[in-house]
């Protein structure tokens, strides 16, 4: 029963007939990329300028980092809520820990180097708790990183005590052109995440760790009967979540100088919409980071567009975001029903 | 299922637990129940709020204190009635919305306990025994005169609105109405949610969008921070930011002389310290006390900036 | 007049024929079984008679009329199907489930009563005693299978269509639903089955079709064909000894000793030996720890032991990823959950193993490719084409598939568990020349297998677990189906090679 109609199923999506279906499964989050930037064009004259383009890729590029991190966790099978709450942790407290240490450091390159590094290790420290919880704990993803979400929230709003955390004004000019400046009239942010995404890429697709990662979503007693050390790997993907985290805090703080208890407010569902919405099953197994990516530029796009034509009332934008995500994934359903 | 099921009713009970903490041999219970720090100004709100009770315990130790922080209208029904359970005396609640806590907050007024709130009243009148409240159609208005001011021969501003909810709504038309027959013309409203990043973004936006802004209204002042780096990124120049609500940092740009922000609106989150005071007096000293107190919504300027400026205070 | 029948029916999924041209009556009161390997279009056939799949050409009449298209007017029309996945709410009660879709009401609400009475009834017929009001989930998975068979009958349809009925049912409930099916028959209702038992078959079944390459090459009555007649029609060709030639016992060395082995709960204090080009056949009862004794062996279960001696070299017990790495294999019985990555490509289930042992940090897609190929060869892997998912491929290609994953280690010892479950008779005895040409290159080979023939026919030396224990051993010409049995059931005392270990 199951071996017959498998088998069907199988050799059916090889038929012309469906070539055109698995185009779209394929292709599907481009082509809703291509079509909303036709309309985005048609509606606004302003859309396909080089700034307003420009804008759009470097503040997607927030999310866009987190969400690379997210295709491995999800494609592991896993899930991280906690990367909005842990964004704004990291940025209070890199914010804290960099005007302190402007003392020793000073306020030039080295301070910077200095928070990077801070950034970094919190976000692969936090990461590797939340894995070490969910793994070695065997507690469900959704509860341990549902809970380190919100203590890291209040964690941040304790530190903060309720308000804000802002860069010395004084150390604003080191770390500004990590999110203002521009290599070769391309935005840092668009170059920071263009490298991130190629190396998921790469390394999802062609590394023995990406295999292990996608074996491990599709089928976690699999792997662990094919020799896969199971547990580390997942812990990673983990780790590798924090740190983007991290990555993508750096590109945050110098925007505004300040983080909030409202920084990375709902960051974590826009970035599992991208992912979602790139084509990466959800259930894991199956994750590719430039569909990631495109995930987040739609999401980016929409509210752009609606910021620039308010064609429909402010009161529907939620609405409009909502249908295009639908419709993102509705042009690539045979794939996740396979 | 099941072993979900158990942490969510050990994380129930601790809650609980927690919630019935205080001594019991307190003279009075005070009860108080506002939004928890979802944006800058109810993060002051809650920062005010712990140190005013800190203050009154300190002043007054046989007056206890439960204090109860809600993300949400229903929450902070299901957290009312957490604290009558808790049998307390008065009630301080700052409403999220009117009309779904009316009948949570009448049900506690008819089992005796006095009732104080704060910032919205109640859709229903004479259930209050205090009111301490902001006037936020005159907020909207205040920002509305600050640009008829600003712009006397027209001019072209853009808003942003905040988080979908009644007083933005209330503000949101005291502001157009008050700007009815002027020359002033609105280009476009989004939602920026009160929130840096957002405000960042939507300006952004519009700065693509309208090749000639001669002032914005980013309804809050940490919106107006997030319009001020995309004005500053994008370069452009003798755009007016008008936010609100009285951050300091904002204040502070006022006071120097910032070449965006000349003015603000007062409207802060500091109007809860009263109502926890005359409430703590009411129980402390025997005094009677009830009546409405309406804080203002002034413009702030560079002129009178120091009287507002409060520069300890996270927000 | 037939009650069902079928003419130049045919079935394509896009360009791929599936069934071709099937001619195929069922008469009232008749029990007709469709025989023929995994992946012949048995299936497809019960699909297409039950209005579950449409079919691309063919006449298809109900009593005289146009056959029900959809399920709902099958259903209607009287024609049930018995799944061989089960379609029912674990959540709700056996009544519940038996009526589900069919709810006996009384005014507004469902009669409660009235519906456990009768499912109690109609699971009476079938020689269940299931309790009516216990929730499907509580209750083991062959009165699983009788509830979804009491589900079929109480709709009191015409013809029942079940897949593979017998498949989880022990030999008393398969009588018993035997003897309701002949109960059904002699009241009128048609029946058409699958098996892969063909003892079965001819014991209830009026007629037989056998499936080959989705087509009938044959239909007779079942007292006119034997059993050999039908697995040859099945396969198309005379059927060979389908095991290989046995190998003369033989002085071997010792590969890996084992003493005082336990794993909680599984085994206890077990000991054994297992020699270089051998084949070591376990056997025993499920549930006796067969498997578990080598999960634990190779670390995949926690299990602690008095001394583990592999290649003369004494070491502690290995963990899961240090036995592959020492070229300890185990091959699971469970193909979909440990396997297989179902929703993969061949080419990536082949290198998984052996990829995460001794792979390269980088993944060389031309390798894995060729690697596939060579495999494809080697092990006769019939795909179609190499490009489809594993899930795509019939049973016993997917355990070839699995074979080569676990044989790209290059692995000296082999366990391969329930080798040939759910694996069609041709497939079968490649995958014992498999076996058997491993064991003549001198790796270690451990066969587990509720298949006492299969134990019988491959093993030079066949160990018999018993509770966690091993409960004898017999080997040469000693291994008898009896003596296994005898061992298995606890009739025996152990032999005397196996109490000296004690």
């Amino acid at each position: 029963m199951t071996d017959m109609t498998a088998t069907t199923a199988g050799v059916a999506a090889a038929s012309p007939g469906r070539s055109l279906v698995r185009l779209l499964e394929a292709a599907g989050p481009l082509l809703a990329l291509i079509l909303l930037m036709i309309v985005g064009s048609l509606m606004s004259d302003s859309f396909l300028g080089a700034e307003n383009l420009s804008n759009v890729f470097t503040r997607s590029a927030i999310i866009g980092i987190i969400a690379v991190g997210a295709t491995f966790v999800i494609t592991a099978g896993g899930l991280d809520l906690s990367v909005g709450s842990l964004s704004a942790l990291v940025a209070g407290m890199t914010i804290m820990f960099m005007n302190a240490a402007a003392a020793t450091l000073g306020d030039g390159w080295l301070l910077v180097a200095a928070g990077i590094a801070f950034s970094l290790a919190i976000g692969a420290f936090a990461g590797f708790i939340n894995g070490f919880m969910i793994v070695k704990g065997r507690v469900e993803a959704f509860i341990v990183t549902l809970g380190a979400m919100g203590i890291f929230r209040s964690v941040i709003t304790w530190l903060a005590d309720g308000g804000s955390i802002s860069l010395d004004f004084s150390l604003r000019d080191a770390a500004r052109p990590i999110y203002y400046g521009q290599v070769l009239g391309i935005a840092v942010p668009i170059i920071v995440l263009a490298v991130i995404a190629v190396i998921g890429e790469l390394t999802l697709r062609r590394m023995r760790f990406g295999r292990h990662v996608a074996a491990i979503g599709s089928n976690r007693h699999v792997a662990f009967y094919s020799a896969i050390p199971v547990s580390r790997v997942r812990i990673l993907t983990y780790v590798i979540q924090g740190l983007c985290v991290a990555v993508a805090t750096v590109i945050y703080v110098p925007r505004l100088g300040a983080a909030t208890p409202s920084t990375g407010l709902m960051w974590e569902l826009e970035a599992i919409a991208a992912v979602i919405i790139g084509g990466t099953a959800l259930s894991g197994g199956f994750g590719r980071i430039w569909g990631t990516i495109v995930g987040v530029l739609i999401l980016g796009f929409i509210s752009n567009i609606l910021n620039l034509t308010g064609f429909i009332s402010p009161y529907l934008n939620g609405a409009f975001q909502g249908a295009i995500i639908i419709i993102a994934v509705l042009l690539q359903r045979d794939r996740a029903q396979g | 299922m099941f072993n979900r099921l158990k942490t969510f009713i050990a994380a129930g009970a601790v809650a609980v637990a927690g919630l019935a903490s205080p001594a019991l041999s307190a003279d009075a219970v005070i009860g108080i129940s506002i939004p928890a720090a979802t944006h800058g100004w109810t993060g002051g709100l809650n920062y005010h709020t712990r140190r005013t009770i800190d203050r009154m315990k300190e002043a007054f130790p046989n007056i206890d204190f439960v204090l109860a922080t809600s993300s949400s209208a229903t929450q902070q029904v299901n957290d009312i009635e957490d604290l009558m359970a808790r049998s307390i005396n008065a009630l301080v609640v700052l409403p999220f919305e009117s009309d779904p806590l009316t009948e949570p907050v009448k049900a506690a007024k008819a089992k005796g306990v006095f009732i104080a709130t704060v910032d919205r009243g109640l859709a229903e009148e004479g259930i209050e025994d205090l009111y301490v409240g902001g006037d936020n159609p005159q907020y909207g208005k205040a920002a509305a005169e600050y640009f008829k001011k600003k712009f006397p021969d027209g001019g072209k501003i853009v808003v942003m609105r905040g988080i979908p909810t009644a007083i933005d709504n209330i503000r949101i038309e005291a502001f157009n109405e008050a700007l009815k027959s002027t020359k002033i013309e609105v280009l476009d409203m989004q939602y920026a949610n009160w929130n840096p990043d957002k405000g960042f973004e939507v300006m952004q936006d519009y700065l693509q969008r309208f090749p000639q802004i001669d002032g914005v209204w980013a309804g809050d002042d940490d919106a107006a921070l997030g319009a001020i780096e995309a004005i500053k990124q994008a370069d452009r120049k003798n755009v007016a930011v008008l936010g609100g609500s009285g951050m300091n940092k904002v204040i502070k740009l006022v006071q120097d002389g910032h070449d965006m922000v000349d003015a603000d609106i007062f409207y802060p989150p500091t109007l809860i310290i009263p109502a926890i005071e005359l409430v703590t007096m009411k129980y402390a000293t025997q005094a009677p006390i009830n009546g409405r107190y309406v804080l203002g919504s002034p413009l702030i300027t560079k002129d009178n900036a120091a009287e507002y400026y409060f520069p300890d205070a996270p927000y | 007049m037939a009650l069902l029948f079928f003419r130049e029916v045919a079935k394509s999924y896009g360009v791929v024929p599936v069934l071709k041209g099937i001619d195929l009556t069922v008469e009232p009161g008749e029990v007709l079984a469709l025989v023929g390997e995994n992946g012949a279009g048995k299936s497809t056939l019960m699909r297409i008679a039950a209005g579950l799949a449409p079919a691309s050409t063919g006449t298809m009449l109900l009593d005289g009329a146009p056959a029900p298209g959809t399920l709902h007017e099958a259903e209607r029309a009287g024609i049930v199907m018995v799944h061989q996945e089960f379609c029912l709410a674990p959540h709700l009660t056996v009544a519940e489930n038996v009526f589900l879709g069919r709810e006996l009401t009384r005014g507004l609400f469902t009669d409660r009563k009235a519906m456990e009475v009768k499912a109690r009834a109609l699971l009476a017929e079938l020689g269940s005693d299931a309790p009516v009001r216990a929730r499907l989930r509580d209750l083991p998975v062959s009165d699983w299978q009788m509830i979804e068979l009491a589900k079929a009958f109480a709709r009191q349809p015409k013809l029942i269509l079940m897949d593979e009925p017998t498949a989880v049912l022990s030999a008393t409930e398969a009588g018993n639903l035997f003897t309701r099916i002949r109960a059904f028959r002699k009241s009128g209702g048609s029946v058409i089955f699958t098996s892969h038992r063909l003892d079965e078959v001819k014991a209830i079944a009026d007629r037989v079709a056998v499936l080959r390459d989705g087509q009938i090459v044959r239909v007779e009555k079942t007292s006119a064909i034997s059993e050999n007649e039908m697995a040859e029609a099945m396969v198309g060709r005379p059927l060979a000894e389908i095991y290989p030639p046995r190998r003369g016992a033989a002085p071997r060395k010792a590969f890996l000793s084992v003493t005082g082995l336990s794993a909680p709960g599984a085994v206890e204090d077990a000991s054994l030996d297992i020699r270089e080009g051998e084949v070591l056949g376990i056997s025993g009862l499920v549930g006796s720890g067969r498997t578990e004794l080598f999960e634990a062996l190779l670390g995949l279960r926690p299990a602690k032991c008095r001394s583990f001696v592999l290649r003369g070299e004494e070491r502690k017990l290995p963990a899961a990823r240090e036995a592959w790495a020492l070229k300890l294999a185990y091959l699971t019985e469970d193909r979909k959950g440990k396997g297989l990555l179902l929703a993969k490509p061949l080419d990536q289930n082949v290198a998984l193993t052996s990829g995460a042992i001794a792979g390269a940090a980088w993944i060389d897609r031309r390798a894995e490719r060729r690697d596939l190929e060579a495999a494809v060869e080697r092990y006769d892997i019939r795909a179609g084409r190499l490009d489809v998912t594993a899930g795509a491929l019939s049973g016993g290609n997917q355990q070839k598939v699995l074979i080569a994953k676990t044989l790209g280690v290059e692995p000296d010892l082999v366990v391969f568990d329930e080798p040939t479950r759910g694996v069609d008779i041709g497939a079968k005895q490649q995958i014992y020349e498999i076996i058997a040409g491993l064991a003549a290159e001198g790796k270690a080979i451990v066969v587990i297998s509720s298949e006492m023939q299969e134990i019988v026919g491959l093993s030079d030396r066949v160990i018999v677990m018993r509770r966690g224990r091993s409960a004898g051993e017999l080997s040469g010409d000693a291994i008898t189906e009896n003596d296994i049995i005898r061992f298995a059931m606890g009739l025996e005392e152990a032999s005397p090679q196996e109490e000296a270990s004690h």
